[in-house]
């Protein structure tokens, strides 16, 4: 099997590195074999938003220069793959070279989950749960990758585990990067709502594929509502990690 | 209308208090969205329908200096009379010139946004006619001196007792009630006053055909048919990227239209004029105008990237789907357009330094885009907005970002560049924020629970973060 590189988003990185964990632990039981580039930083997404171009640039060269080589590059965030896929080419219109690789960067970028169902054809990647899960459509899997089904079809071959519906499942969170601080009344209104609906669905852990969102709605139950679950895919799939 | 963008948060901060936003917020686009999905299964295929009218949009935005010529021809040959006019000054001093000549004492409007655009009703005003709107909404935002809430239903966030109120108050009705079919009669019989011995009629249009000179309005009242019937002199204003080449395509968009609007298969009325009344016809304008409005559009349709924003049919569907419109609702964003579509247009024509918060004010879920029937991509547009202000565009007057910003993305990119510094700097800002931890979550950084932290937690940064582990997990497994 062709080696992935892994690229770990750096909120991850900074902040959630026992998701990172769990992703190194499925790959291993998984038997997909990967490499990780120590020397990886950020897509270059926060700069993107802010209308910093020329940053964003510099950025995405260092990215593409890390992983250039590789075969496929694998992602457990739905924006970054968003950025890399989407933004990358654009970017470069007054560069051909560049460009170039951008798309060719592009073709071989995946999300997490879309990687695991849609290339590798896993429909199970085991882990044990027992509860109720619901679901949260991150924006950048759902309208930005239309990946949707690859992890619910994951999220129910977890023993144990049930997926249940929720109520406006594919509205945004209101994390939205610098959004949630520079408009954080705002954004708080759209995450209030959002764990609201997760409580109605009566599930005992709300799931997603997206750091971004993560860190806003665990950060906003974490206050709020201590004693509720929130979780990355990655940690649901792969079980609870000690350490 | 007077311009507010730059107090979109001061007015979204009233509003995320204000008790019956919240409650018409959470109820009416939620309900808008959900019957325009389940309106749209009606097409065997509901997403090829959108996509027709995507298309069809799209072509004709990319010949539009030529549709509007025939336009033109055409509406001129059924006799109408096509005026341009290349801002709201020109436009309005050609109305108001109109109505002076005619000797009007009011004038009678059907809903439109272009005269919201361009502050019609105050310039007639100043003139001393008063300038009645038609259609329900408008005619009790426009009692109450409010601008729209919301471009398909203007006032539904107002209570029927404020209602009840002004209406008692302007002398609408003698009676208080608040009973909603007998609050429309009133106003309706109210306004039929108006259109008896009406001179002057002033509407908007929805499409435009240029193969016959025809224009289209929408509605589910009838009273942009009462201002085209009932006066001696129509004048219909419409912004110059509402044309479509032919009938057959113009059905196709109408198809669209009401499904992503109101969530209806076709509004109550639709009315098509072409040219004024004929010698055999029993009823109609004696004189029909068209004013055709630039208004800076002319400068979006030379700009590349910015072109798709004249494809938007004014739907007000991006609305319902917003997130963020669905907590602040239409007022906060300060002029005639709200919502996604406001965010897209109202930066182009009224200037990148004056609209800041209305293209920052996004998370780009891209929940507008997915449901347009016009093809915009709005986040898009959005991140290109940012990017020209923060480089001093001067077609669009970018404004350049502030100090500390440029300063922040600066050292982000020299540092995200350089995996060494990189990674010292995640370990100083390790340091810094894991200080402040409180109970296992970080909950404030300078003092007080800010933005963020007023009520959100932060994880504590990790250590060792992701990537010292795996250096040593590696190590380890060799």
């Amino acid at each position: 099997m062709t080696p992935i590189s892994l690229h770990i988003p750096c909120l991850m990185n900074m902040f959630m590195p026992k998701t990172g964990k769990s992703v190194v632990r499925l790959l291993e039981r998984l038997d997909v074999p990967f490499v990780y580039h120590e020397d990886q930083t950020c897509c270059g997404l926060p700069a993107s938003n802010a209308g910093f171009l020329p940053e964003a640039r510099k950025v995405a060269k260092h990215f593409m220069e890390v992983f250039g080589d590789d075969p496929v590059v694998v992602s457990p965030s739905g924006s970054c793959v968003e950025m890399i896929t989407q933004r990358y080419p654009a970017l470069f219109e007054d560069e051909p070279e560049w460009k170039a690789r951008a798309q060719d960067m592009a073709s071989k970028t995946y999300e997490f989950t879309q990687y695991l169902v849609d290339i590798l054809g896993i429909e199970d990647a085991g882990g044990k749960f027992s509860g109720k899960v619901a679901y949260h459509e991150s924006c950048s899997l759902l309208r930005g990758l239309g990946v949707s089904e690859q992890p619910k079809k994951l999220i129910a071959s977890v023993k144990g585990a049930e997926l249940v519906p929720m109520q406006n499942a594919d509205v945004c969170c209101g994390f939205g990067g610098e959004f949630s601080h520079k408009y954080s009344e705002i954004s708080e209104t759209m995450v209030q709502e959002k764990v609201t609906n997760f409580i109605n669905s009566g599930a005992d852990v709300l799931v997603m594929g997206e750091p971004g969102c993560f860190l806003n709605i665990s950060g906003y139950v974490s206050r709020n509502h201590p004693g509720r679950k929130v979780m990355h895919i990655a940690d649901l799939l792969a079980g609870p990690i000690d350490s | 209308m007077k311009i507010r963008t730059h107090e979109y948060m001061d007015i979204a901060r009233e509003q995320l208090k204000e008790p019956n936003a919240r409650a018409v917020l959470d109820f009416f686009p939620v309900i808008l969205s959900a019957m325009r999905d389940a309106v749209y299964q009606s097409f065997e295929d509901p997403q090829a329908a959108i996509q027709a009218c995507r298309d069809i949009r799209a072509n004709a935005v990319a010949r539009l200096p030529k549709l509007l010529e025939q336009f033109e021809e055409q509406a001129v040959k059924a006799g109408a009379k096509v005026v341009w006019a290349a801002d709201s000054a020109q436009a309005n001093a050609y109305i108001v010139d109109l109505a002076q000549k005619l000797g009007a004492r009011h004038a009678a409007k059907g809903k439109s946004m272009v005269t919201e655009e361009t502050g019609l009703n105050q310039a007639l005003e100043d003139v001393g006619i008063a300038a009645y709107e038609t259609d329900l909404g408008e005619f009790i935002a426009q009692l109450l001196k409010r601008p729209p809430f919301h471009i398909v239903g203007p006032a539904l966030n107002v209570p029927t007792a404020e209602i009840r109120d002004v209406f008692l108050e302007k002398g609408v009705m003698d009676a208080p009630t608040e009973d909603p079919v007998e609050l429309g009669r009133a106003a309706r019989k109210y306004l039929r006053d108006r259109f008896h011995f009406l001179d002057i009629g002033v509407t908007g249009v929805n499409m435009a055909v240029a193969e016959t000179g025809t224009i289209i309005n929408v509605e589910n009242e009838g009273n942009i048919r009462m201002c085209k019937s009932s006066p001696k002199v129509q004048v219909s204003i419409m912004t110059l990227e509402k044309v479509l080449p032919n009938m057959e395509e113009a059905m196709m968009v109408l198809r669209n239209l009401p499904r992503s609007a109101t969530g209806q298969l076709i509004s109550a009325y639709v009315s098509m004029d072409t040219g004024p009344k004929k010698a055999e016809e029993a009823d109609g304008p004696e004189e029909l105008h068209i004013i055709i409005l630039d208004n800076g559009r002319s400068k979006v349709y030379a700009d590349p990237t910015y072109r798709q924003a004249l494809q938007c049919i004014r739907c007000g569907a991006c609305l319902n789907f917003c997130p963020i419109y669905r907590k602040v609702g239409g007022y906060s964003y300060g002029w005639a357009y709200s919502g996604p579509m406001g965010q897209v247009l109202s930066p182009m024509l009224l200037g990148l330094d004056k609209t800041k918060d209305l293209y920052h004010s996004c998370t780009l879920c891209k929940h507008c885009q997915s449901v347009c029937p016009g093809g915009v991509e709005h986040p898009k547009i959005l991140l290109t907005h940012r990017a020209r202000n923060r480089e001093k565009e001067p077609q669009f007057h970018g404004a350049g970002a502030p100090a500390s910003l440029e300063a922040r993305y600066r050292a982000f990119a020299l540092a995200a560049s350089r995996p060494k510094v990189w990674n010292v700097m995640i370990r100083g800002a390790r340091t810094a924020l894991n200080q402040k931890k409180q109970g296992g979550m970080v909950k404030e950084l300078f003092g007080k629970p800010e933005g963020w932290f007023a009520s959100r937690d932060l994880p504590p940064m990790g250590r060792p973060t992701f990537n010292q582990w795996i250096k040593e997990y590696k190590k380890h497994k060799k």
